[in-house]
């Protein structure tokens, strides 16, 4: 008779919504799993085709960009382990990287590549680069809020405990306090260099 | 909340509604535009802080990259030899995991 219990998975997020939830509840933990489990396979494919560990690094964290806005966003389709999906990314990413730098021939994608290909990222408009300043100038606290529930896309309800408001009421209060403060001083900002323009 | 706040709430359930508006929220969108002249110029203000939310925001998620990576990979951490090691000893777990208990 076996009397050996069965080991215990490994703790892994076992789909987007699990993925979704870990990222929100512990983004940190989460992020450093998926950094260790992943990183040496996209290094080892980056530096056998042509890559530096720079590179490496660079094109491992735009993919898990990508899979964090898309996971917190809920479009985020999962086929496969989120491992494997920020393999399949990186190793996209780093082809269209080798071939912006002429070093790669230009081939065909195939459709399972081109799918997990994010989109060319725009150039930021000139507009939101501006507001990026102010946002830097905000308190540490709004600042805070506005990236927890605009970027991170965290519950109010999970802002409201870190930031000890006693009820979400309090917390949806002060996020628009910190949106209206931020408008303010684009606002001024603009209207000064309208000013100056007009001069 | 103070009208100023109402406001800006009104213009985020305007901007960030996850569908595209019914043709009933479209039409009560543009008759508030039309009684508040202001309401358009504001709401695409507002649009650029939220992109300019985006982008610090994204600036800040690889800020804490960097910083994991460091802490596993940086001089004196002992990540790299962990990551390394990872594929052995999850072979390992699998061969003898059950034999250890």
């Amino acid at each position: 008779m076996n009397l050996v219990a069965p080991t215990p998975p490994a703790a892994r997020p076992a789909d987007a919504a699990a993925l979704r939830q870990a990222l929100l509840t512990d983004r940190t933990g989460t992020l450093t799993r998926l950094y260790q489990r992943t990183f040496p396979m996209v290094r080892r494919y980056v530096l056998a085709h042509g890559g530096t560990p720079a590179d490496a690094q660079d094109v491992f964290h735009d993919a898990l960009i990508v899979l964090y806005e898309k996971a917190v966003a809920d479009t985020l389709t999962l086929t496969a382990a989120p491992s494997t999906f920020l393999v399949a990314i990186s190793r996209n990413l780093w082809r269209r990287e080798l071939q912006r730098r002429g070093q790669a021939p230009l081939t065909e994608l195939t459709d399972e590549q081109a799918e997990h290909l994010p989109a060319e990222p725009e150039a930021p408009a000139e507009a939101a680069e501006s507001v990026l300043a102010y946002v830097a100038r905000l308190g540490e606290r709004c600042q805070s809020i506005l990236l927890s529930f605009y970027y991170f896309r965290q519950p109010l309800e999970q802002i409201a405990a870190a930031h000890q408001y006693r009820s979400v009421r309090s917390a949806t209060v002060q996020k628009f306090k910190c949106l209206e403060r931020l408008r303010q001083a684009v606002r001024t900002a603009w209207a000064e260099t309208a000013d100056v323009l007009t001069r | 909340m103070r009208p100023e706040l109402t406001r800006l709430a009104r213009i985020e359930q305007h901007l960030l509604q996850p569908n595209p508006p019914s043709p009933a929220e479209s039409a009560a969108w543009q008759t508030e535009c039309l009684l508040d002249p202001e309401l358009q110029a504001d709401a695409e203000a507002q649009q650029q802080l939220y992109q300019g939310l985006q982008l610090a925001g994204r600036r800040q998620l690889r800020r804490e990259l960097q910083g994991i990576h460091h802490r596993l990979y940086g001089p004196g951490a002992a990540g790299w030899l962990h990551a390394a090691t990872h594929g052995l000893r999850s072979l390992l777990r699998r061969s003898f995991g059950r034999v250890r208990e």
